[in-house]
């Protein structure tokens, strides 16, 4: 069965009601699963959680009878089951996407010091000396490591390895340049991989595949395991999802796929593409469904969207780009239903027409957020941007405006903060007589007291007396006579309280000081022991052990100073971590009345707020392929204006379908690219828009050197909604 | 019941004791005595040891064979009773100890025979460690130069751990070393590019062996084939075993290998009397070769059979939950797999009943198992530790179970796991003890510091300690040195160049500085500094030289290791180490110093990176934290476990090891027969149910089991031992 659902009409309920109604009515022998496959980590717990409600209802205990996973969660449970199959240990790991980035880093820039024949190839041909010194210092690396990596993760998901990809190569008559570097990286990138006993994401999914194929009894075990697959998000189902699903299916399961092509947002530079499941719902053997009405907006909001639904199919300038969004338009929910749309407010709706610079859009966002949470603290409020750096500027601004915030960002405060603490802590530990760094230590141990404005005040004056203790081992180890912390002035009313209350911290820090003498997990299970009480902080303390230990495993020479680095690595937000933060956990907008959350376009997706900001709608971070427009993935350096990334993956394509037709172009998969990118833009911004319950605010900003314009659909809309409302 | 000695036995276990101990073929000498773990036999073993010399039976004639040294601890404690009857010592043993005594014994015997290369000269016998150092030099450059092992995703000593085991399994198993890529490729219907992996297996495999040969080098497989192919028929050694040991006791007879299985076939023939013990439901050892299946063959060659079916150890209710679960665990009538295998590989583990002494089955049956089990579940995994601390301090506090009753048991435990558990026991000053250290030996600081030293001691070894190592070396060398002032030390007088690391005097600093420091501390130093200057220019192998640092300077007043125990033995085991490493090889030509050579190998993780024995003192009465297979083979029964990680599929989960099968190179398997999903899916059933039934078997009262939905990792679990808890809860 097949099911296009739009924006706010209850998919997770009606999947999760009918995961819980299968497991409730008995058609599950006793070792059965319903098999949930969603797309992201924070829809995995919504999910069960649903689930689990309703089974409360049937009476029965929760936890039992389904599986709910990503395609990640659900490659894991498969290889997890037969590592032998596919050629791993039981003990292998999965890297992380950053240490992943920084082995396919070291692979790329290794095979760049001995090869000039791909920038010779490449390069514009009009920079100057001065320039071509600076690119190939700094943005050519960075280009070419984007390039390997597009090209790895491709072949992946083609189940090509770098030994037939080489083949290939070697019988194909010309030299495929970006390809041959692809290549080589990719085989020096898996060797280090192999070499640490560990598989990226992207391996897992291949792996899980070529489990299933290879052993037709292993494929019929978990086919008889699951006999009914629900599959939430499938207009984001990647080539491989829709092929191992297909595999657990098989030819008597039940599949049940609910999407919506017009929310489909994860295309550029994957395999995941709405034709899938548009393509699964015309299958003559497939029961098509729409759930066209939805409860969430007001009308004037459902309006909007339909109205960008109706100019894309109808008066989108490019031609190609007619398709991106289509039918089912939004309906309202019928008279009676129990969860009706909110009343109508067309006022509410508002376009910034002055595009504005950067930074004063943000200033101009702050002063609008601010006074809407004072004015409606019963309500919610978000503030959706395009990429993650904006929303950190955007943060940033309104914590200094005192702003009530929340971050949903790449990584979620949680996760930055445990990880930030404990590296400050591994800082002064690898720095002892650094009174600077102790006083840092001391304001992560009173972290909880930084809130509260009177503790924050004593904190600050207490750590700035750290800071300037002259000698710290007279602090925290004094020889007799030499104790700095008897020589405070004792006069003062406060002082045998501090002196307590620092002797205290003097404790823990003389344990720390020795506990460096244990290997990494043990000290950072012993800081995290001492700093942390909530549960996910000390999760993550043990995970981020687990993650040392690995890394100084792999890296022998490693002391206290890299290690820290490591760990401020992932504080600052560049690391991924499944599991513990509250995002990954199912973040409910619900909690957060009164305050504003700033989050992705993407990240924002099945989530819902009162009132909805989408800022920086301008034709650079929403273009429409049109002549004028310019594109972040087409540098300017690179010859042609190519977009490197989609030239070589079409090469790839081109030679894998069959090397003898060839069927290749230079520029047009760079401009096929375009398209692809406006494309889910475009539908990036449908989603942003049927986000809002009650009201909406488009912003647009002039860019960096003050000349991007409003982007064609946020014109095309706002001419529309005047043209509608005078 | 009757005593011997200090034994209370029933009636049977009497019988037993006192069968016949008669000549060569008196009938009911020989004696096959199986049973369930917990019914007594060991006890009955031990018994019959006594009754043995009480006899008057020479105690040199008596030979006690178990296949792991652990599992003849029973017999090791009986024998250092006060009240054991008198005379000499038996000899407890293994057959790879016997092997190991007997090349020793008879090399001139066969060196020449089994192909050495130098067969005048004595055999070096490998251990783990220096047969991992070997195999690095051979195979090492293979994957370095050859690209071998490209498509398999595994880590270097886990590699060379492979294939050293893949020889051992020829050995045990007893087929040829040369047959090993064959028997996997015939198994294997996977991905054709495994085949090629085999075969590089295969030859790494060989050019071990053959390396070994040239070097008189005998690894454990070497030891065996030697043994079982050669010495076993030669009739010297074989008679001089034989009438050597004239009265057997093998115990635990089911988790010994087939070669093993075969010369005590042979040997059955001509003792004096044999008691040969086999645990039903048990095969732990299987991964290692263990033929419980084989086993039974012994009981054809004896005339006496005996089995005991009540248990000792388990409360009625404790039963009842083993019999319930042990239904759980059975597959459904339409299970999920479709296809049985043909002939099941693991030993069956059709479940013997639960049956207790002084209780008859029908009451069993009608108690409530849910009685003696407890639970609770949580999201993340340090809760469910904390969950389990606060329930063993209640334990202890107020229920009055004792420490030492109580273990805490995981499929595997990471060190991570181990060591916030044991933090979080301490804290509730509940004594804690593990089967293994909290640390590989190169981690411990002791350690650290005396590889720090001995690079310090060498400076034209070109190995050059970051100044973190060698202020931690002076924060452990010098008593009351506390981690800034190390620093502050090491910052200055630390001072490599030119390649070469180089210490600098005290006097030679800032007052000011010095004054920080402190001059006692910096006295210390000097002495120290003095002591590795003079010691610099010496020639002396690494282990003597470690020997005088610790005797001359680091056990003496002022010096970190004066008074400590822990840090001695630490330092003794180092030592041995660098030994053991030297006998072997020092034959070899090194293109640099042997001591050197020694570092980087601890560096590189394949020298000192085992937990080969424990070396801290543990208290005899605290809580045990072990993987589950663990305490299984240390056969000891308690009143409470812990099972950590129950939704983990860790339970579920066998050893994978992608250049090995320990099942297709058993002896059950046919040559040429594949290795399918429905072998696989059986196997792991089988494994579990009899890894947590014989988990059951060892508890007395209650078992206490922690859940979280995250694992260790964060990722999600669904373990198929939960889903059979869940029935079990239903079925209740």
């Amino acid at each position: 069965m097949g099911v296009s659902a739009v924006p706010g009409s209850g998919k997770t309920w009606t999947l999760s009601s009918l995961a819980a109604k299968i497991v409730a009515e008995g058609a599950l022998r006793d070792e059965q699963e319903v098999l949930i496959v969603t797309l992201v980590n924070s829809a995995v717990d919504n999910f069960a959680g649903r689930v689990a409600g309703f089974l409360r209802t049937y009476g029965l205990l929760p936890g039992i009878g389904y599986r709910v996973r990503t395609l990640h969660g659900l490659a894991h449970d498969i290889v997890r089951e037969r590592p032998g199959l596919v050629g791993l240990s039981d003990e292998f790991t999965i890297v992380d996407d950053r240490v992943s980035a920084e082995i396919m880093r070291d692979a790329a820039l290794a095979w760049l010091r001995s090869h000039t024949d791909l920038e010779d190839a490449y390069l514009a041909s009009e920079l100057d000396e001065d320039q071509l010194g600076r690119v190939r210092a700094n943005q050519w690396p960075d280009l070419v490591v984007g390039v390997a990596t597009a090209i790895t993760r491709q072949a992946k998901d083609l189940q090509v390895t770098p030994a037939v990809l080489r083949y290939r190569l070697d019988a194909f008559p010309q030299r495929l340049l970006l390809l041959e570097m692809g290549c080589a990286v990719y085989a020096d990138y898996q060797r280090a991989l192999a070499y640490r006993g560990a598989v990226d994401f992207d391996d897992l999914i291949r792996l899980a595949l070529q489990a299933l194929r290879l052993d037709p009894a292993f494929l019929e075990r978990l086919r008889q395991r699951w006999p009914y697959v629900l599959e939430d998000e499938a207009q984001d189902s990647s080539h491989l999802q829709e092929v191992i699903l297909r595999e657990l299916v098989g030819p008597h399961g039940n599949w049940v796929r609910v999407g919506d092509p017009n929310q489909a947002i994860y295309e550029t530079f994957t395999t995941a593409n709405p034709r899938y499941l548009r393509e699964f719902l015309d299958a003559p053997d497939v029961l098509a469904l729409d759930l066209p009405n939805s409860g969430r907006s007001m009308q004037s909001v459902i309006d909007l969207a339909n109205a960008l639904i109706t100019w894309t199919t109808e008066e989108h300038p490019v031609q190609g780009l007619r398709s991106a969004l289509g039918e089912p338009y939004i309906e309202p929910a019928p008279r009676g239903d129990p969860q009706p749309n909110p009343p109508d407010d067309p006022d509410q709706i508002r376009f910034v027409k002055r595009g504005l610079a950067p930074r004063a859009e943000i200033e101009a966002l702050v002063r609008s957020a601010g006074s809407w949470v004072r004015e409606h603290p019963e309500q919610t409020a978000a503030i959706l941007v395009p990429r993650n750096v904006r929303g950190f500027e955007i943060a940033d601004a309104l914590r200094v405006a005192a702003v009530p915030s929340v971050e949903l960002l790449r990584s979620t405060p949680t996760t930055r903060e445990a990880a930030g603490a404990l590296a400050n802590v591994v800082r002064y530990l690898a720095d002892p007589a650094s009174a600077r760094k102790l006083a840092i230590v001391y304001r992560v141990w009173r972290r909880d007291d930084r809130h509260d404005i009177a503790k924050a005040e004593e904190l600050g004056a207490i750590s700035k007396l750290i800071a300037l203790c002259p000698y710290v081992e007279d602090f925290i180890w004094p020889r007799a006579g030499q104790d700095w912390l008897e020589a405070l002035p004792s006069d003062a009313s406060w002082a045998p309280a501090l002196q307590v209350h620092l002797g205290g911290f003097r404790e823990l820090i003389r344990r720390w000081q020795g506990a460096t003498l244990l290997p990494v997990d043990q000290l950072m299970l012993t800081l995290g022991q001492d700093l942390f009480t909530e549960p996910p902080d000390l999760a993550i303390a043990h995970k981020l052990a687990l993650a040392l230990r690995q890394a100084a495993d792999d890296h022998p020479d490693w002391r206290l100073p890299e290690l820290a680095e490591e760990l401020a690595t992932i504080a600052r937000n560049e690391r991924r971590f499944i599991g513990f933060a509250e995002a990954d956990t199912g973040f409910d907008p619900e909690s957060y009345k009164g305050q504003v959350v700033i989050t992705t376009m993407h990240k924002s997706k099945g989530l819902e707020w009162d009132k909805v900001y989408l800022v920086s709608v301008n034709d650079y971070d929403f273009p429409s392929a049109l002549p004028q427009d310019r594109f972040i993935s087409e540098p300017w350096f690179v010859r042609d204006q190519l977009n490197l990334q989609a030239e070589a993956l079409a090469q790839l394509e081109a030679l894998e379908l069959n090397p003898d037709l060839f069927d290749y172009d230079e520029g047009s998969p760079t401009l096929a690219a375009r398209r692809d990118y406006a494309a889910e833009r475009l539908r990036l911004f449908y989603v942003g828009i049927t986000r809002a319950r009650r009201a909406v605010t488009v912003t647009w900003n002039t860019g960096r050197q003050g000349t991007a314009q409003p982007a064609a659909p946020l014109l095309a809309l706002q001419t529309w909604w005047e043209e509608q409302h005078g | 019941m009757e005593t011997i000695t200090a034994y209370a036995l029933t009636p049977e276990q009497l019988d037993v004791v006192q069968m016949p101990l008669g000549g060569p073929k008196a009938a009911g000498s020989r004696i096959y005595l199986e049973g369930p773990a917990g019914t007594g036999k060991t006890t009955a073993g031990v018994a019959r040891l006594y009754h043995m010399l009480a006899a008057g039976i020479p105690a040199d004639q008596v030979l006690v064979l178990t296949p792991q040294r652990t599992l003849a601890q029973p017999y090791v404690d009986a024998l250092r009773r006060p009240d054991r009857p008198s005379g000499g010592e038996p000899t407890i043993a293994t057959v790879g100890g016997l092997a190991r005594r007997m090349v020793d014994l008879f090399w001139p015997l066969v060196a020449q025979d089994a192909g050495f290369g130098d067969p005048d000269a004595r055999p070096s016998f490998l251990t783990l460690e220096t047969a991992q150092y070997h195999i690095a030099r051979v195979v090492g450059p293979l994957v370095d130069r050859e690209g071998y092992f490209e498509s398999v995703t595994i880590d270097r000593h886990r590699l060379y751990g492979q294939i050293l085991d893949n020889l051992n399994k020829s050995a045990v198993v007893g087929f040829a070393a040369t047959e090993i890529s064959d028997r996997l490729k015939g198994a294997w219907m996977g991905e054709q590019s495994q085949a090629r992996v085999y075969d590089q297996a295969q030859a790494c495999a060989t050019a071990f062996r053959a390396y070994c040969l040239q070097h008189n080098l005998l690894d454990f497989s070497l030891q065996m084939a030697i043994f079982a192919e050669h010495l076993w028929q030669e009739p010297l050694c074989r008679d001089y075993l034989t009438s050597s040991y004239t009265h057997l006791i093998v115990d635990n007879v089911e988790e010994d290998t087939p070669v093993a299985h075969d010369i005590l076939i042979e040997w059955l023939g001509t003792a004096h009397s044999a008691l040969v013990i086999l645990d039903q439901g048990a095969g732990y050892r299987s991964f290692l070769g263990a033929d419980p299946k084989g086993a039974r063959m012994l009981g054809d060659l004896c005339d006496v059979h005996v089995t005991f079916t009540q248990s000792f150890v388990i409360s009625p209710t404790m039963a009842a939950l083993g019999d319930t679960l042990s239904r759980a665990l059975r597959p459904s009538p339409a299970g999920t797999h479709a296809v049985a295998p043909a002939d099941p590989v693991a030993e069956d583990v059709e479940p013997q009943p639960f049956s207790v002494v002084g209780t008859d089955d029908a009451s069993v049956a009608t108690l409530d198992p849910t009685e003696v089990l407890h639970f609770a579940s949580h999201r993340f995994h340090p809760q469910m530790l904390d969950w389990v601390a606060a329930e063993v301090h209640r334990l202890i506090d107020q229920a009055g179970v004792t420490p030492g009753e109580i273990v805490v048991l995981a499929p595997f435990l990471t060190d991570a796991l181990r060591y916030s558990l044991a933090y979080r026991l301490e804290q509730l000053d509940i004594p804690v003890r593990s089967h293994r250290p909290s640390r590989a030996l190169r981690d411990e600081p002791a350690t650290q510091t005396l590889l720090t030293f001995a690079a310090l001691i060498h400076p034209s070894w070109g190995i050059v300690p970051s100044k973190y190592d060698v202020a931690y070396a002076l924060m452990v060398a010098i008593t009351g040195m506390d981690l800034i002032r190390a620093q502050l030390l090491a910052e200055i007088v630390y001072r490599p160049h030119a390649g070469e690391p180089e210490l600098t005097s005290f006097h030679a600093i800032r007052p000011e500085i010095q004054e920080r420091i402190t001059f006692m501390y910096g006295e210390r130093y000097e002495a120290l500094r003095t002591w590795i200057g003079a010691c610099s220019c010496d020639a002396a192998p690494l282990d003597h030289v470690l020997a005088r640092l610790f005797g001359e300077v680091l056990s003496q007043p002022g010096f970190g290791f004066h008074g400590d125990s822990d840090a001695g033995r630490i330092v003794a085991m180092v030592i041995e180490s660098v030994r053991k490493f030297r006998w072997v090889v020092q034959d070899l030509a090194l293109d640099r110093a042997l001591g050197h050579e020694y570092l980087a190998m601890v560096k590189e993780g394949v020298i000192a990176a085992q937990y080969l024995q424990p070396w801290q003192e543990e208290p005899k009465d605290a809580v045990l934290l072990a993987p589950a297979y663990t305490f299984l083979l240390a056969n000891r029964p308690v009143d409470v476990q812990f099972w950590l990680n129950v939704g983990g599929q860790g339970w579920w989960e066998r050893l994978y090891q992608p250049l090995t099968h320990p099942y297709v190179l058993s002896r059950r398997w046919a040559p040429g027969r594949l290795w399918t999903d429905a072998e696989e899916f059986a196997l792991r059933q089988e494994t579990m149910a009899r890894l947590v039934l014989g988990l059951i078997r060892r508890c007395r009262h209650s078992l206490y089991l922690g859940l979280s939905d995250l694992s260790e990792q964060g990722y999600e679990q669904e373990g198929v031992l939960l889903r059979a808890f869940q029935r079990v809860l239903r079925r209740a």
